[in-house]
């Protein structure tokens, strides 16, 4: 018999302990989705559009329900094991996110004197898209997943090394490596190669 | 943070609010997905049992009728469909006689409360949702079988507005769904077969009941309770067994018999009631034959529930069993994987890249 105390405080609880009831209690699991399914999202739709996005978040949540039973449940915040299906599943997707990218390296350009009512904020980063886009089509797909779980989520360092299954030091490390790409590239000359990357 | 992170951080691009629909299609495929069949529980309906109130997650409930069936010929004949349906009043109609090879249809109609969370900290927003239910299942679970679900218009939760969104109102979905599962132990089957080989006397029956190894944080009682629920709904029962189990319920502390209870059919019979999280449960049978009719939820403890004592929280009924030589067609069905679920070990999540 399903506890009606444990379903109604379902959102009291860590995600630890309602992914670890949900083992048992499998309807719980919509806890999980509605506390994090809209950051996922927006992840997500930054990297390979609202489209593909909506498709990604459905499937992240429907492989984490079915992995729920081996959820390290020392872990309260389920964010980290969700942006690692989220990556995992994006890489799949990787057509979707070439033309994300191109897509931004044009806004600029496409968009000419479109500024007026947007906050500075926005056109900061309008301005500097086409730019980062760049960098990011000289990345290999490992270098863009760690720099954007870094820069576009707000995980700790130790939440992105659990996100892609890595030690923190190796975090640490390709981090560097990730960096001093990406200061060559925006320093550098180079032409915009998009079309050449592979996926 | 570094300034070649701190740009792009900066420079992220605008991300659109998840819309409403693309989240409730989400929210609805992992709904589906938590109400099949899966480990030891009952599992059809899991989800949708959510309403929380003690519903078991089993849900559904019901009925019924007994259908006279002459025996239906095995698949290899291509008899399709049910071999035999009646809706006739559960008198005098005579025993199914199902073989193994063959499936059984059980048909319901269901209404149970739904919930969501859509903030943190804030009461979930709540409906009761209805469904029509038809399911087949192996005569002695060695077949997958199927379950068609289609939503009917759902109820406003007593006492509260029916919400304008995240309604399951419309549109139908069908599942395939695994037989037996061979790592799960027998007593957690409901094949037809095998509740064939229960005891088919009361004390025999109360004593498998309380059997049970695990009941989690239940007590023995209500474990015992639950039990019954998933032993009955969407299953078909030879007479003898229905009625240990009848018998054996009201032996159940804190269980009374209750005449003249109505099902969603508006059929009377005679209950079993427990309350339970402030909810009386109760399984309504037919008078004479014992057949499983339907389920009532009837709030007594308005705190607890968040509805009005007296109002109907829950209400079901099964509308039809026969026996089925082979399935419809399944095309379109989601696969079930509940038995590859229990024996794969899947890995971690890896870097990609």
């Amino acid at each position: 018999m399903v506890s009606a105390q444990a379903l109604l405080d379902g959102s009291h609880l860590d995600d630890a302990t309602v992914i670890g009831r949900s083992v048992d209690q499998p309807e719980l699991f919509a806890t999980v989705f509605d506390r994090h399914a809209g950051e996922i999202f927006q992840y997500v739709a930054r990297r390979l559009g609202p489209g593909p996005a909506e498709d990604v978040v459905a499937e992240v949540f429907l492989v984490a329900f079915r992995s729920r039973a081996r959820y390290d449940r020392a872990r309260p915040d389920a964010r980290p094991w969700l942006y690692g299906m989220a990556t995992n599943l994006t890489s799949q997707h990787r057509r979707a996110e070439r033309r994300r990218i191109r897509a931004m390296s044009r806004v600029a350009a496409d968009r000419p004197g479109s500024f007026d009512d947007r906050s500075a904020e926005r056109v900061t980063a309008e301005q500097l898209q086409p730019r980062l886009a760049r960098v990011l089509s000289r990345l290999s797909p490992g270098e863009r997943d760690l720099l954007l779980l870094v820069a576009w989520t707000d995980l700790s360092y130790e939440d992105v090394a659990q996100a892609l299954g890595v030690p923190i030091g190796t975090v640490r490390s390709r981090l560097h490596r990730v960096r001093a790409k990406v200061r060559r590239s925006l320093g550098g000359a180079d032409p915009l190669s998009l079309e050449n990357r592979d996926g | 943070m570094d300034d070649e992170i701190r740009l792009f951080a900066e420079g992220r691009p605008a991300a659109p609010p998840y819309p409403a629909e693309a989240r409730e299609a989400a929210r609805r495929l992992l709904l589906d997905e938590a109400a099949r069949p899966r480990r030891f529980r009952v599992p059809w309906m899991g989800w949708q049992a959510v309403g929380a109130f003690g519903l078991t997650v089993a849900l559904v409930g019901g009925v019924g009728v007994a259908l006279s069936s002459p025996p239906a010929p095995g698949p290899a004949s291509g008899g399709n469909g049910p071999q035999s349906v009646s809706v006739a009043p559960p008198a005098d109609v005579a025993e199914l006689d199902p073989k193994p090879g063959q499936f059984i249809m059980v048909e319901s109609e269901t209404m149970y409360p739904s919930e969501r969370y859509t903030k943190e900290g804030e009461p979930p927003i709540r409906h009761l949702y209805r469904t029509k239910r038809q399911i087949w299942k192996s005569v002695d679970g060695s077949q997958a079988g199927l379950l068609r679900i289609d939503h009917l218009e759902p109820k406003a939760f007593p006492g509260q507005p029916l919400p304008q969104e995240g309604l399951e109102n419309e549109g139908s979905a069908l599942h395939e769904i695994d037989g037996h599962c061979p790592s799960t132990p027998d007593s957690l089957r409901t094949d037809f077969a095998y509740l064939s080989t229960l005891p088919a006397d009361a004390a025999g029956m109360r004593e498998h009941l309380y059997a049970q190894e695990d009941h989690g944080k239940n007590t023995p009682d209500d474990a015992a309770w639950t039990r019954i629920g998933d032993l009955l709904r969407e299953n078909y029962l030879p007479r003898a067994q229905r009625e240990a189990l009848f018998e054996a319920g009201k032996t159940i502390p804190g269980v009374e018999v209750a005449e003249g209870v109505e099902d969603a059919a508006g059929r009377e019979g005679v209950a079993l009631g427990r309350v339970e999280h402030g909810l009386l449960t109760q399984l309504v049978f037919a008078p004479e034959t014992r057949d499983f009719l339907g389920e009532r939820g009837t709030v007594v403890d308005a705190a607890v529930t968040g509805a009005p004592a007296g109002s109907v929280l829950a209400l079901t009924a099964q509308t039809r069993v026969a026996v089925a030589g082979e399935l419809p067609s399944a095309q379109g069905a989601g696969s079930d994987g509940s038995c590859e679920d229990l024996s794969r070990q899947q890995p971690a999540a890896t870097p990609s890249g």
